[in-house]
């Protein structure tokens, strides 16, 4: 090539932005000294851990019953978190969206609610429940129901938000009460959106249920971490790989349940 | 006529389902041991500890920066060498680029990742190298590629194929179609991947800390079992600004980058 073709400005502006971008971060990792490089000098330290764990010690699971009973406090502190936390953020979407509940003075302080739930980090209100109602599987589900809350009840204010309003306007121009709109107009085009995002917040808090064992919220996380902290390193494979087929048969039997519903149309 | 219309035979099919979810959350509140009677005076209780906590402790806020930063480093080198290293499982796992087995094996590495929680993969980094920040990120750096890879490789499946087969046309190597046929197609569905991503791993960020990643995670937990309640405040208030903050800041630059079409 002869010609020299410079890149053009806009480009050159880009590329000095990420390189500045770049050396800022480098600087920080530098600042709190945290060494990328570590994966390569001390990764012989997780093929011995790897080493240790090798062969997962599946006895573990018929030994005792603790096991097959953490298995079973996870699933249900999904499940509760999943129902009462749901038909908590149902009731408060009714009463934040702008079409179903006319008056400001509910409205904005539920909103406010339903935003202080979103950003409270987990951590925080399971180490709250943990104080209040004592360490298990109790703390876990009240944390979840909050979560839920949290997640779900802005994305269904939207979907009660979003309905078509014309069918509301037509039954309520020939003499429908306001309850009568609600459920004949706006609850048949939301209900469909809700399920689905109800399975989908099980599969969500199964996975979220085990993170939450770990601080104190009972379930099979917990049994991993104690298994952990005592080094029982093949127990400890053993259960994870007991948590990824709980996971993933979860997620299968969600997805049944979710296809049958909406499939056959029962929900309108 | 009110009357009729809810005793209609139209409810009757809802009496089955609604019967068994009942017995079924009867059941596992018999295994959680949900204790609905103490919940109210356990809810005061809570209350009026949250209310001990309030006035937070001011001269703490200086001390919480340097964890704070850390937290925001941690998410963003990890969601950051995460994305890079999931675009190149994103291609392995594309159905129109690499052959079968290789999309499968792909497949089902990345769906096995997902399926483990972050912080299961943390506890075991930790056992590895020890508690840090490295831990923290290199469990970050995983999840993502769990997440990513798998939403990259769809988005690779859906690319125009005119495009590469037209760079093919003018002569271009494998490397060449790749990079200017594939990946320049998928920048900007990448760059807000990634900020989504990048949101997820800010939230992360604080319960892996609190496991061992270091950061305002770890302040926050350590606070609260030292019974320093108005430092766990402090720690609580920072922690807020830096969740709501940053999801505005990936709000904002996802909007622009699908206005502008992509970063380039």
């Amino acid at each position: 090539m002869k010609y020299y073709i410079p890149p053009s400005r806009r480009y050159r502006q880009k590329a000095a932005l990420f390189s500045l971008l770049a050396l800022v971060l480098a600087g920080l990792c530098l600042y709190l000294d945290f060494n990328p490089l570590m994966l390569f000098t001390e990764f012989h330290y997780l093929g011995d851990l790897l080493k240790s764990m090798t062969p997962p010690d599946f006895n573990l699971v018929w030994r005792s019953k603790d096991i097959p009973m953490a298995v079973a406090e996870t699933v249900s502190m999904a499940f509760l978190g999943t129902l009462f936390g749901g038909v908590l953020a149902i009731v408060l979407a009714f009463l934040a969206a702008s079409n179903t509940m006319p008056f400001r003075v509910v409205r904005i302080p539920v909103r406010l609610l339903l935003v202080l739930l979103r950003a409270i980090p987990a951590l925080i209100v399971i180490l709250v429940f943990v104080v209040s109602v004592g360490l298990g599987a109790f703390a876990g589900m009240l944390t979840l129901v909050i979560g839920t809350i949290g997640t779900f009840g802005q994305l269904f204010m939207e979907v009660i938000e979003n309905t078509e309003s014309a069918p509301a306007e037509a039954i309520y121009s020939v003499g429908a009460s306001r309850w009568q709109v609600i459920r004949y107009a706006i609850l048949p085009q939301a209900v469909p959106s809700f399920i689905a995002n109800l399975f989908y917040s099980f599969d969500v808090n199964i996975r979220a249920s085990i993170g939450l064992g770990i601080f104190g919220g009972g379930g099979i996380g917990f049994r991993l971490f104690l298994a952990m902290r005592v080094l029982h390193y093949r127990d400890a494979l053993a259960l994870v790989c007991l948590t990824i087929i709980l996971i993933v048969l979860m997620e299968r039997l969600s997805d049944a349940l979710r296809g049958r519903l909406i499939g056959r149309g029962t929900l309108k | 006529m009110n009357g009729r219309s809810f005793s209609g035979k139209r409810y009757r099919k809802w009496v089955m389902p609604v019967l068994l979810l009942a017995i079924l959350a009867e059941a596992a509140a018999l295994v959680c041991g949900v204790r609905l009677g103490s919940l109210g005076k356990s809810f005061i209780s809570g209350f009026s500890f949250l209310a001990g906590a309030i006035p937070p402790d001011w001269g703490a806020f200086p001390e919480l920066l340097r964890p704070a930063l850390e937290s925001v480093v941690i998410a963003l080198t990890g969601t950051l060498v995460g994305t890079l290293v999931s675009l190149l499982f994103g291609l392995a796992a594309a159905s129109n680029i690499s052959p079968a087995w290789l999309k499968q094996t792909t497949r089902l590495l990345l769906g096995m990742e997902r399926s483990l929680p972050e912080i299961v993969i943390l506890l075991f980094l930790v056992a590895a190298f020890g508690l840090g920040p490295f831990a923290g990120v290199l469990a970050l750096t995983i999840g993502c590629v769990g997440m990513l890879g798998k939403l990259i490789g769809d988005a690779i499946e859906e690319i125009d194929p005119v495009t590469v087969e037209s760079i093919q046309a003018v002569g271009a190597g494998k490397l060449q179609v790749m990079v200017f046929g594939i990946v320049q197609q998928i920048i900007p569905s990448v760059i807000s991947f990634a900020l989504f991503r990048f949101e997820l791993s800010i939230r992360l960020s604080i319960v892996l800390g609190a496991v061992g990643a270091g950061g305002i995670g770890l302040e926050l937990y350590r606070s609260f079992y030292l019974l320093d309640y108005h430092r766990a405040c402090s720690a609580l208030i920072v922690t807020l600004v830096m969740v709501l903050a940053t999801e505005r800041l990936s709000a904002f630059l996802r909007k622009k980058v699908r206005k502008e079409g992509a970063l380039r």
